[in-house]
């Protein structure tokens, strides 16, 4: 266990040492990375941006009900008691005149309101369904509609659901550039490693006829990859941050146009934990495979 | 401690290195094999360091079948034997004691306690004022000595030596032979291929003579 220990010391020194030797090369192979992982984090940031937006919306969708300005009392009672039944979640009545005071505060329709010389709006009910699926909606919807007295009904969830529809296409082209990057990262790491493995042949050689075990020469490749993969995912890391500055200003000048206080989020401890972690465990696999091949020729053309 | 059974060695392409060699060497003798260049005493040394395997027959060290050791057993067997080369295979990217020490960081020993005996074995080799020195700035036969220092720092009961001596002058091969001698008189199994003559007549011990693959045994 001690030695054991040792051995892992011993291959953790060495590969930092080989690693510093050789700052260029290293920086080079890092920057490689970096700019390769960065462009599916930097998608997946972005995404967590537009889901704070999305989420901002009423993620429930909801059914406003527009009634008749000129309904009758026993119209409007029988509107109330099919709004009780077990099909609706909830039902929330808007008076003209709260809609209308709501219109006036909201600021950039104050104006509009402010000219209004009578209340044009209609008493309305907010409506939840027990259902979200889109059939239930729209039968509520429908049988609603056709209730005497009622003008309009109006579905207000379409637009975020199809929103959110988008989202998820995006979050799944996440995952997939993420994949491919992956890949990538492998290939970066077997190709960097593999140099390493050719340059050090003597030694490799040498320590193999004085007893060395193959886990004891694969050790530091391993390593070597998982720090430069640790190194890769720092670099990303640095350019999200750049990214991000820069973006930050013309970001919050859109927002303030829309009178929103909305502004960039940054990664979560969390996540650039994930992210580095992952960095450093392909770089691992792209350094096993990679020795692992090479230690086979070295071997054949011995 | 080594025997070999009828051991036959045939490389591909067809040359046959050692036809049906028997032989075995007791632990703590000296054994010197001799002969021309090609009658196989390399190939001897690879099999029983299980470098190379015998096409066929048996290997034994220590009671080992060598030649039918698993891939992942080799490097422990290797680690109970000291190598000596012809072109003492250091490495030139640290200095004497780094080269010295790597058996012993490879065995997973303590660094204090590995240092502090490469530095007594480069000592027994008479380079301690250079243990701080790349080997290529090291004379031939100096090169030899961290080689032989470098097989000798695990403490092994076997030393295989292959032309420890071939590139020497006579001078420096003579100092090479006398610290063999030492090494035996403290009861290491040594087997050195060498066609020095004078240093067989020096040292005394067993001499095995190879001709074109085949045994002819000397007296000493």
């Amino acid at each position: 266990m001690i030695s054991w220990l040792r051995h892992q010391k011993h291959a953790l020194t060495a590969a930092l040492n080989r690693l510093l030797t050789q700052p260029v090369s290293t920086f080079l192979t890092a920057l490689a990375m970096g700019v390769a992982i960065s462009l599916p984090s930097g998608l997946y940031l972005g995404l967590v941006n537009l889901s704070q937006v999305a989420g901002e919306l009423p993620a429930q969708p909801e059914i406003s009900v527009f009634l008749d300005t000129r309904i009758s009392d026993a119209h409007k009672q029988a509107i109330g008691a099919r709004l009780k039944q077990s099909d609706i979640a909830a039902a929330h009545f808007v008076p003209k005149d709260e809609a209308l005071a709501a219109l006036s505060a909201s600021q950039d329709l104050a104006d509009i309101a402010a000219g209004l010389t009578q209340n044009p709006l209609p008493d309305a009910w907010v409506v939840r369904p027990h259902g979200t699926s889109r059939a239930e909606l729209a039968r509520v919807a429908d049988e609603l509609g056709k209730l005497p007295g009622v003008a309009e009904t109006h579905l207000d969830s379409l637009w975020a659901e199809r929103l959110q529809a988008m989202l998820a296409i995006g979050r799944a082209g996440v995952w997939l550039l993420a994949g491919l990057f992956a890949i990538a990262l492998v290939a970066i790491s077997g190709n960097a490693i593999r140099a390493q493995v050719l340059a050090r042949r003597d030694e490799i050689l040498v320590s193999r006829l004085i007893g060395a075990t193959d886990r004891y020469i694969r050790r530091p490749f391993l390593y070597l990859g998982a720090l430069q993969g640790l190194f890769g995912g720092l670099a990303a890391v640095g350019v999200l941050a750049v990214a991000g500055a820069y973006l930050r200003v013309p970001v919050a000048h859109l927002a303030d146009l829309y009178g929103s206080s909305f502004h960039l989020i940054a990664p979560t401890g969390i996540e650039i934990a994930s992210v580095l972690g992952l960095t450093a465990g392909f770089g691992w696999i792209g350094a096993w495979i990679s020795v692992t091949r090479a230690l086979q020729q070295v071997e054949a053309t011995h | 401690m080594i025997s070999l059974s009828q051991v036959t060695k045939r490389f591909p392409g067809g040359h046959e290195a050692l036809s049906g060699v028997s032989l075995s060497v007791e632990q703590g003798e000296l054994v010197f094999l001799t002969g021309h260049s090609g009658a196989g005493k390399s190939t001897l040394l690879k099999l029983i360091a299980a470098i190379e395997r015998p096409t066929s027959g048996v290997v034994s060290v220590n009671g080992q079948n060598v030649g039918r050791l698993s891939r992942m057993a080799v490097p422990y067997l290797r680690r109970n034997i000291g190598l000596v080369f012809q072109d003492h295979k250091l490495l030139f990217d640290r200095n004497v004691i780094e080269n010295v020490v790597l058996p012993l960081d490879i065995a997973g020993i303590d660094r204090r306690e590995s240092l502090k005996r490469a530095r007594a074995v480069i000592d027994k080799v008479g380079l301690l004022s250079r243990e701080k020195a790349n080997p290529v700035s090291l004379s031939g036969g100096e090169q030899q000595r961290v080689c032989i220092a470098r097989a000798l720092v695990s403490r092994p009961a076997l030393l295989l030596a292959d032309e420890p001596t071939g590139n020497l002058d006579a001078g420096y091969a003579a100092d090479i032979m006398s610290m063999f001698r030492d090494f035996h008189q403290v009861g290491t199994t040594l087997l050195i291929a060498t066609h020095d003559e004078r240093a067989i007549s020096a040292l005394g011990g067993r001499t095995l003579h190879l001709n074109h693959g085949k045994i002819v045994e000397a007296a000493a």
